[in-house]
């Protein structure tokens, strides 16, 4: 009997809880269908057309599907969203975008691709539309974006190169990622291990965890041989050493790859990987990461930080057993560092909608998707600054289950940047360092690895 | 002179024929010159498709030897200079040998154990006659899947085939994740998807010898190495080198199963010639210098595939 009226407190608890987020989602609908009733532009303007919207498969994506159905009834434009894996994504992209295909008018992007991709004219500036009120809402809101944000897609093209912080915004941010350690605490807690600062404690967590349980892998980290692997764990960490992808060396771009500072780096980032990472590193992406963390298979990892909060939600496996860190930093260094990555949606400069695929932009950027997104445990790193100050969202993230997310986000967040260089050759040049660092993790000579890299990368600048 | 005037006059006949023939040849042969308007046209969809093929690969040749890249809003025409780079970096010649060292030991593999599989179903036992339907599925499924089944099954902590060696009491091996085995690991991909069309082809070859050739070789004393060695593999050598051939054009463009599995890592150690022409033109938006890699590769693959075909009309001489 004790059992059954306590499944039943369970049954309604659940109940409750499900009650409680329909009803947020159903508000925030109906306030957006509301809100865009009363809006200053004709949203059926482009009725009846279709468009298609391709991206990765991701939660972020989850999150815009999921409210599709109010967007086609908001504008009667029919949205085709067109799903892929990670890597599959990111080269089908390059392919549709280099012949002009018009088939695609809305694509996810993130800014290190639109680099290399915005000067070849593959990609839609979107300041005419941003600035023309028959197109957007005044309550739409732009500044609302966080500044850094808006800055890192906002740029010019000046002789072929990229010029940041001024000229044309080419995307419009609508989640984003700062790179964190994230770990399982009852792992760590059954073992007695504190939470590694630097890669030398990392190393020595390692060890003791290897020792401790030869089954699990101590650290989960990218590895395969593309800029993916860079731009989280390796280039967060070497920034925290003074490293620089790029320098400018008597007014000339050099890379700062064969410097001391990267030497260093490189010495203590090898040895931790050799020692943490799984034995599959060269092959890991970040499902693997991802599965490690939420099986448990794995302690650790630095990667995204939604990849732990989409494990923490209430029902999952892992909820409630992975907290948050700051990345390691360089053993003498006085700070972290953090890269982010934005993931925001871009028009196909071939697409032969432009009026439909920016409405479609306009609203899923909007505040109110963004923050149903964040409540449904889907979009959790909104770019809406509107967002972090809603009280919906804060109460949904400061949930139990998600330890100590949001004051890690807001501690990390102070010195989250971009640590790329922002410049066109970005994908050459960081592919090239993705490899290196698969040779040194495989034995190579670490300094004469680095002389050669930055040989290539010289070559191809 | 009888004679002579005998010639003169058959002569003279065979003149006034031939004359006749002659007229009724050149109408025929104003005929046969002749435009034939309805077979242009029947062969014109054929001619028209042909030339769509050679201006493609002629464009992809202009390709690389021009500095095509995303981002560069002029396009140069800069001569040889995609492959005097690539000449001169080591990363290229690295590659060169990862795509021979994949494409001939896959095919000596291949050939190998096909020949020994073809033997098998010839052979006619039972078991034999259950497994040959079985052993083509592998051929009929496409590369991209076979390369993510094996990448499961070889991942070092998780994969299937760690776990069965474990029960023999053999350690882990890293397979495709470290660069001393990767290139074995993926030779034997490529081992497990094609041994089964060499098998294919060899069995072909085995049941169309004659019969009676093994019987006199019996007769003749000959035990069942013998007539093997010195009956049977001459006569299906012909067929060996066809299947060959097919596999060595394949294997030295091999990609999906390469790209599926490794991308060319760990470091460089699988990075064969179509797997960096691809990274160069698609992930470093390099495409001048990724045309230049692929015509290399289309090189390498028109001279390997002409020295096969001319070793397989010799021995198909030899054996007629």
């Amino acid at each position: 009997m004790p059992r059954t009226q306590a499944a039943l407190r369970g049954h309604s608890a659940h109940l409750f809880k499900t009650a409680l987020i329909c009803s947020a989602l159903l508000a925030g609908a109906a306030a957006s269908f509301g809100q865009a009733k009363g809006d200053d532009i004709n949203w059926r303007q482009f009725e009846g057309a279709s468009i298609v919207w391709a991206y990765d498969i991701h939660p972020y994506a989850d999150a815009v599907a999921a409210q599709l159905p109010d967007f086609e009834k908001l504008t009667g434009i029919k949205v085709t969203p067109e799903l892929y894996p990670d890597d599959a994504y990111w080269n089908k992209l390059t392919i549709q975008l280099s012949t002009k295909s018009p088939s695609w008018d809305i694509v996810g992007m993130g800014i290190q691709p639109a680099w290399d991709l915005a000067p070849g004219q593959l990609l839609e500036p979107l300041d005419r539309y941003l600035n023309d009120p028959k197109l957007t809402s005044a309550s739409y809101d732009y500044k609302d974006f966080f500044p850094a944000l808006r800055d890192a897609l906002t740029w010019e093209i000046n002789g072929g190169q990229i010029e940041a912080g001024r000229g044309q915004v080419w995307a419009i941010p609508h989640g984003f990622e700062n790179i964190q350690l994230f770990y399982r605490k009852d792992i760590l807690d059954k073992h007695g291990i504190k939470v590694p600062t630097t890669p030398p404690e990392m190393s020595a967590a390692c060890e003791k965890l290897k020792s401790a349980d030869p089954a699990i892998t101590p650290l989960g980290v990218r590895g395969v041989r593309f800029w993916s692997s860079i731009h989280t764990a390796a280039i967060s960490i070497a920034k925290s050493y003074g490293v620089h992808d790029f320098v400018v060396k008597d007014g000339k771009l050099e890379t700062g790859l064969d410097s001391p500072e990267s030497l260093a780096f490189h010495k203590d980032y090898v040895q931790m990987i050799k020692k943490c990472a799984a034995p599959s590193f060269a092959n890991d992406n970040w499902y693997q990461v991802v599965d490690g963390i939420n099986s448990g298979r794995t302690a650790m990892a630095i990667d995204s930080n939604m990849f732990g909060f989409w494990n923490d939600v209430a029902g999952k496996p892992a909820s409630g057993k992975i907290a948050f860190a700051p990345p390691l930093r360089a053993p003498n260094g006085k700070n972290f560092e953090s890269n982010i990555w934005i993931w925001s949606l871009a028009m196909n400069a071939a697409s032969q909608k432009k009026g439909a695929a920016w409405l479609f932009i306009q609203w899923a950027t909007s505040k109110q998707v963004e923050l149903n997104g964040a409540v449904a445990g889907k979009l959790v790193n909104s770019p809406r600054a509107s967002t972090w100050s809603d009280k919906v969202w804060l109460d949904y993230a400061a949930k139990p289950e998600f330890t100590n997310f949001v004051d890690t986000f807001k501690s990390v967040q102070d010195r989250a940047a971009l640590a790329f260089t922002p410049r066109v050759g970005f994908a050459e040049a960081m592919n090239a360092w993705a490899v290196a660092m698969q040779k040194m993790v495989n034995g190579a000579d670490v300094k004469a690895t680095l002389t050669g890299l930055a040989s290539e990368i010289r070559s191809s600048m | 002179m009888d004679l002579r005037g005998t010639d003169a006059t058959v002569t003279l006949q065979s003149s006034a024929g031939q004359l006749a023939s002659s007229k009724d040849e050149q109408v025929q042969n104003a005929e046969k010159h002749g435009l034939d308007w309805w077979s242009l046209a029947a062969i014109a969809p054929a001619i028209i498709i042909l030339l769509g093929f050679l201006f493609l690969f002629f464009y992809g040749i202009f390709q690389s030897l021009t500095d095509l890249k995303f981002g560069r809003p002029l396009v140069r025409f800069i001569g040889f200079t995609n492959y005097e780079v690539a000449i001169k970096s080591q990363d290229f010649w690295n590659s060169v040998r990862a795509t021979m060292a994949y494409a001939c030991s896959a095919v000596l593999a291949e050939a190998l154990s096909g020949l020994a599989l073809a033997k098998l179903f010839a052979s006619g036992v039972f078991l034999a006659r259950l497994m040959r339907p079985v052993i083509l599925l592998p051929l009929v499924l496409p590369p991209m899947s076979v390369a993510l089944m094996w990448t499961t099954m070889m991942d070092p902590q998780n994969g299937i085939l760690n776990y069965l060696l474990s029960l023999i009491g053999i350690g882990r091996l890293a397979w495709i994740s470290d660069a001393s085995t990767a290139m074995l690991s993926l030779v034997l991909i490529d081992i497990w998807t094609y041994t089964p069309f060499f098998a294919l082809i060899i069995f072909a070859g085995l049941q169309g010898i004659d019969h009676e050739v093994r019987e006199a070789a019996r007769v003749n004393g000959a035990k069942g190495w013998a007539t093997f060695l010195h009956i049977e593999l001459p006569l299906i050598a012909p067929y060996i080198l066809i299947a060959a051939v097919f596999r060595l054009i394949e294997s030295l463009n091999q990609f999906d199963i390469i790209f599926g599995t490794t991308q060319g890592g760990p470091g460089d150690s699988t990075a064969v010639l179509s797997v960096r022409a691809y990274i160069t033109a698609f992930q470093n938006l390099a495409f001048g210098r990724g045309a230049a890699l692929m015509v290399v590769n289309w090189l390498i693959v028109l001279l390997g595939t002409l020295a096969m075909v001319k070793l397989w009309r010799l021995v198909r001489q030899r054996v007629s």
